[in-house]
This record gives C-alpha cells, sequence and structure tokens, in this order.
C-alpha cells in the first residue's frame, strides 16, 4: 500500500510524506521537501554586507529576526566587531519576543486543532474562544515588543552590523515591561493547556543538539552542546556538521560527522538548558513534572515552557536597559564570519565570506529543519512502524501531527 | 448574508504574507464573519484548491513551471485575484537570482542541479491579470483590509499611488535624503509602510518596490552625484525592484553613463 501526504497544511512551506506498506511492514518512507529554492546562497554573492539582514529576513515570515541577527553577527565576527552589552541586550529581547510569537502560533493555530479533531483555528471557534482570546493577547504583547524595537513585528528595519539604528523611549520600554508582566497568568495557562494535551507515545534516541551558555539560556550564541557529549565553540561548526543534498529533495539534510541525526529546537534547549531557566518557569515546569524527554511530541511542551520563561525573562531585560550605545562604528575589512543563534525552531547557522570593500563573496546557510531533517524522517518511520494496524486516516493523522511536532519551517530549509 | 469564498495561494517566498493574513490583527471576527476559508494552507488541513473563488490572494514570486501553470486556473476560478506581498507584486527578493546568469547562481548552491526546475522569477502579473496589489514586505495591514472590503462592497480598491516622500512629509520627518545625504529610495518607492525607514532614522530600501512611473532614473543620477558607486547604485534598484521596469530604466541609466 502507498500513501501519499501531499498536504501537509498549518506549517511553513511545503512539503510531503511518502510511505509504502508491505505484507504489514513498512517499506519504505520519504520525507520530501518540494518548496521551490529561491536560491539565496546563490544571489547573496555579489550583494555588499549592509543589505544582507534586509535580504536574509526574507528567507523565512515567522523568524526574520533570527536571520537578521545570525547574519549581522556572522558579519561582525568577520569584521572583528564587538557589540556593547546594550546591543547584545536588545538583540536577545528582539529574540525572545520572536520565538513567543512563533511559539505561540505553532501551538495555537498549527498544533492545537489535531488534538480536538478539527482541520483549523477557525472551527475551534466558538467553543474555543476563551483560548483564542488568550492566543490574541499573548500574540499581541509579543508582536508590539518586536515592532517596538524593529519598527514592524515581521521583517523589522532597525537592525544593523553594528546595532541599531534607533530605540523607543524608556517610557516605552517600561510600559512593554509591564504589559509583558501582567501577560504571566496567561503564560502559565498556556503550559496548562499543553500539558494537557494527549501525545501519542514515540521513543527518539535522536542526540538533542542546542547552544548552552553558563548562568544564560543561551539564544544568541554560546556553546553547542548535545545530549552526546559534543561540546564546541560557534566556529568550530563546519567541523562537525555535515550539509548533504538528498536527491528527493529541495532541502539540504544536516547529520553530525560520524554520527548521525540530531534534533533541535525547542525539547532541545529543555534538555540542555532547563537548569538556565528562570525559577518560575523552572517551578511551573516541574510542577506539571516535566523536565524534558525524549519524545518529538514533548516539543509542543517544551514550546509552552519557553513561553513563559520567554515573557518573564523579556520584562527582566527591558528593565534593565540604559538605552545607551547601541551603535558603534565598525571597519570594514576582507574576511570570514560565522555565526549560531537558537532560531525558535532551533539552531541557525550563517557564514559569510567577504571581501575588502565588503563585499559578499560566499555564503552559506544551515536551518533549524535542515538539521531535523534526518531525524523527522526516523521519527516518522518509527510512529509508522508502531502504528502500522491503525486505519489511513488515522496513520496519516498522526504523521502530520508528527511533522508538525518538530515546528519544521521547510520555507527556510530549502531558502 | 452568504460568506464570500476565499482561496489563498503561495509560491515562492518566506509564506510570511500567509502569516500575516492567519493573524489579521485588529479585525479577526469580521474576517472571519465574512469570509469563508476554502484553501489556506497554513490555516487548514483538508482544504480544497478548487474555485469558484470570490476572491483569491496570491503570494510569492512564480520561480518554477506549475506554479504558472496553476495560477493561470486559479486566474480562471477567481472573481477578483490580488498579488499580496513584494514577491507576488514586484517579484521581490527571490527576483535578485535574475541579475546574474541562472546557471552559476544555482550550481553555488547546488551540485547536482537534475532535480531542480527553476525558471527566471517574475511576479504574478506577468502570467496572469491582476485586479489590485497588497504591496509591501510584509504587506500594509491597510491595503490588505482595503482589498477584502472592497471585494464585500464591490467596488473597485484604493491603494495608495504616491511615493514614501509624501508620507515622511506628513509625519514631519526631516528628510534623511537631504539632510543626512543617506542614499534612500522614498522618492521612488511606493507608500504604504508609514515612511518606517526613514522614521527609524535609515533609508528606504524599497521594500515596496517602485510606484508606477517612477522616475528611477533621476534619482540614480542623484546618487551618483552624491559620491556613491555605480556598483552600490545597481544594488539598491535591485534589491526588491530587479523585475520592475521602473527601476531596470535606472539600472541600464547608470550601466549607459
Amino acid at each position: 500500500m502507498k500513501i501519499d501526504i501531499n498536504y501537509i497544511a498549518r506549517v511553513e512551506g511545503e512539503s510531503s510524506v511518502k510511505l509504502e506498506i508491505e505484507g504489514g511492514k513498512l517499506k519504505e518512507l520519504r520525507l520530501n521537501i518540494w518548496e521551490p529554492p529561491r536560491f539565496f546562497e546563490g544571489f547573496l554573492v555579489g550583494r555588499k554586507f549592509d543589505e544582507v539582514p534586509d535580504i536574509v529576513a526574507r528567507i523565512c515570515g515567522i523568524c526574520p529576526v533570527s536571520h537578521m541577527t545570525t547574519a549581522i553577527r556572522a558579519m561582525e565576527n568577520a569584521f572583528g566587531f564587538k557589540p556593547s552589552t546594550e546591543v547584545k541586550k536588545i538583540r536577545k529581547i528582539l529574540a525572545l519576543s520572536q520565538i513567543l510569537s512563533s511559539h505561540l502560533a505553532h501551538l495555537y493555530i498549527f498544533a492545537l486543532p489535531d488534538f480536538f479533531k478539527l482541520n483549523s483555528v477557525v472551527e475551534m471557534l466558538p467553543r474555543y474562544e476563551k483560548e483564542i482570546k488568550r492566543f490574541l493577547r499573548l500574540k499581541d504583547a509579543a508582536n508590539s515588543i518586536t515592532s517596538l524595537f524593529g519598527g514592524r513585528a515581521l521583517h523589522p528595519v532597525s537592525m544593523v552590523v553594528g546595532g541599531f539604528t534607533k530605540l523607543p523611549s524608556k517610557a516605552d520600554t517600561e510600559k512593554a515591561a509591564k504589559e509583558l508582566e501582567s501577560l504571566h497568568e496567561d503564560a502559565l495557562e498556556t503550559l496548562k493547556m499543553a500539558s494537557e494535551l494527549k501525545c501519542p507515545a514515540l521513543e527518539n534516541d535522536a542526540e538533542f543538539v542546542a547552544l548552552t551558555g553558563k548562568g544564560e539560556y543561551a539564544i544568541n550564541g554560546g556553546i553547542i552542546s548535545s545530549t552526546k557529549g559534543l561540546n564546541i565553540k560557534e566556529h568550530e561548526y563546519p567541523s562537525y556538521f555535515i550539509e548533504d543534498e538528498v536527491p528527493y529533495s529541495n532541502a539540504k539534510r544536516t547529520v553530525i560527522k560520524d554520527r548521525g541525526s540530531l534534533m533541535a529546537g525547542a525539547l532541545a534547549r529543555i534538555n540542555l538548558g532547563f537548569d538556565n531557566l528562570l525559577p518560575d518557569a523552572k517551578k511551573a515546569s516541574e510542577d506539571i513534572g516535566f523536565k524534558g524527554g525524549g519524545n518529538p511530541f514533548l516539543n509542543n511542551l517544551a514550546q509552552a515552557v519557553e513561553i513563559v520563561h520567554a515573557f518573564q525573562e523579556c520584562a527582566i531585560l527591558l528593565r534593565g536597559l540604559t538605552l545607551k550605545e547601541y551603535f558603534a562604528d565598525f571597519k570594514v575589512r576582507e574576511g570570514v564570519g560565522s555565526a549560531l543563534t537558537e532560531a525558535p525552531r532551533g539552531m541557525l547557522y550563517h557564514y559569510y565570506e567577504i571581501d575588502r570593500s565588503g563585499i559578499i563573496t560566499k555564503a552559506n546557510i544551515v536551518t533549524p529543519t535542515a538539521h531535523n531533517f534526518l531525524n523527522l524522517e526516523e521519527s516518522l518511520k518509527k510512529l509508522v512502524t508502531e502504528n502500522i494496524d491503525k486505519p489511513e486516516d488515522e496513520l496519516i493523522l498522526m504523521c502530520e501531527m508528527l511533522v508538525r511536532a518538530y515546528d519544521p519551517c521547510f520555507s527556510c530549509s530549502v531558502h | 448574508m452568504n460568506k464570500l469564498r476565499l482561496g489563498f495561494f503561495k509560491y515562492s517566498c518566506c509564506m510570511g504574507c500567509s502569516y500575516f493574513f492567519a493573524y489579521v490583527h485588529k479585525h479577526v471576527p469580521e474576517v472571519l464573519a465574512s469570509f469563508d476559508f476554502v484553501f489556506i494552507k497554513m490555516l487548514s488541513r483538508k482544504g480544497i484548491p478548487d474555485g469558484p473563488f470570490d476572491i483569491a490572494l496570491v503570494e510569492g514570486t512564480i520561480t518554477e513551471a506549475w506554479q504558472a501553470d496553476e495560477l493561470k486556473i486559479i486566474r480562471g476560478q477567481s472573481k477578483k485575484l490580488f498579488a499580496i506581498g513584494s514577491c507576488a507584486v514586484i517579484g521581490g527578493i527571490p527576483a535578485i537570482k535574475a541579475t546574474a546568469p541562472e546557471l552559476e547562481v544555482e550550481k553555488r548552491v547546488y551540485k547536482n542541479l537534475s532535480s531542480i526546475h527553476s525558471i527566471k522569477p517574475h511576479a504574478v502579473d506577468a502570467y496572469v491579470k491582476v485586479d489590485g496589489y497588497i504591496r509591501g514586505c510584509p504587506p500594509a495591514e491597510r491595503d490588505l483590509y482595503e482589498a477584502l472590503t472592497s471585494v464585500l462592497t464591490g467596488r473597485k480598491p484604493d491603494f495608495p499611488q504616491h511615493s514614501v516622500c509624501i508620507e515622511c512629509k506628513l509625519k514631519g520627518n526631516l528628510c534623511v535624503l537631504i539632510a543626512d545625504n543617506m542614499p534612500c529610495m522614498g522618492p521612488v518607492t511606493n507608500a504604504g509602510c508609514g515612511a518606517l525607514c526613514p522614521s527609524m532614522n535609515r533609508a528606504c530600501y524599497s521594500c515596496f518596490g517602485p510606484m508606477k512611473q517612477a522616475n528611477g532614473p533621476a534619482l540614480a543620477k542623484k546618487f551618483k552625484a552624491m559620491g556613491i558607486s555605480r556598483d552600490d547604485i545597481i544594488r539598491k534598484f535591485t534589491e526588491f525592484g530587479a523585475d520592475t521596469i521602473e527601476f531596470r530604466k535606472a539600472v541600464e541609466m547608470v550601466y549607459e553613463d
């Protein structure tokens, strides 16, 4: 029996799962990422460094801040430029606000309808009006933080190499902090809701990989760490991670050299950085008996924990801003630079070679979904094998739910 | 009142327009009450991409042949078809690809091109007639509502046709081109963003694309007089407008000069 799930809705971008069952056994399964390529790494060559953040933002409609920050950090590394502490704080606020937006959209719009046996968030009305209203309150707040600093929530404009072009006033940042603090209960309700969703059991012994920091829930840079002992610096990334083309997919697939598949994203960050969560988020998570795990479906829950954490950390960072030293001049020079950040969906890598007039001569971008590609395929195989007797409709829905649990961005993965 | 049938179609892009639409900030109840979301992949399982549609929204650049084929079918089934976002409206960022030989650009990304079937990137109106343009990257919220309400009320949509300069003047911004010598694309860029970049202390980079019949060559001349290099001027006009007549004219002028 051949099953072709070619309409995978409620994810970003295009993909299909093709599988073949023969004699009660799974014969073959492929995740075909048919999202059309746009060739960013091809046309970035010849562009100037100061256009790059605005261009790479357009790789993703959900995580533009991550692509911009990663590119900016990579180019600053190439120029040997170190941004001020204030700039780093604001970049983290922006990153957290975007993690919030992305996770909220994923949990409420993309993932949730499955658990209520519905096709879309539209069908959730009017029965789940309370949840939808909570979603809108939280999403509004997250978006307003991104636009407070970036000018707009999607494809912000203030982020440049060296820092920011303009900052809001102290009165505005204080007001924003207060707004975020007032949403703590809503964030906790979101976690409670996520903890009540019944997920299929599925083991996954993948290597979880995320950036970690000392005493900090790492987002923009850190040590590349894994649950199987990886512990390397950002610039060592190419010696450990291998990207390869896949004949049936427009997205490339990344593995850890001599080791195999990996899983990045919220669950990986919780598995590796649980102790660095803020006390309230940690406690709320422990109260529901969650400290991480291997089942990829737990990624939904991990995102909910991060929502509690991110609202709080954002508010703390906002309170601590001086709003000074938000830009410093730098010297353009020939060089090579790379950087990693934790995008909402996981580890994101940018690499640039730049000539002496600031023109890009080579670019490479590896996105969270390219990191997760092989592991997602392996998990799908396991899921189908373990549920092979289920009716076709049910099996298809389970596969879709698993794809969505990874919160993939196929637009990013092909780019 | 019967709800109007709405289809949302995505081609080569960041899917930010779908995301934007899925979360229509201030008017969620009104939109839900007025439209039946027949097909929007980012929001719903089991949507049916078959018409007829009262309104079709199309995001993304056309970069593969099947997309052009599908687009033509959708056009035939839709009373009104709007291009949404700079990719669909003007080719957007993906159209930068066309500024260099296709094979050269593609080879930098893939070693094996046998399964890659990209064609030259174009805006939606290179293939089908479009009833209106919801410009911007991301699109302007006001223009999205304008498109939706125009279909609901059966009138012609009214989109801004002036340049970003007018928005700056209305906001009382100091001109970053004249006062700060920044290479601002505002004079040739269609309004809709509220003069965002100049308000954030930087030059407009034309993410809304050219205003109709904008005088690109005149601005390119101004940039040249400001001491900006030929290649930098070309990059300004090809970041979002590589596939537009208005900006191609500026690029040609710079080459000939």
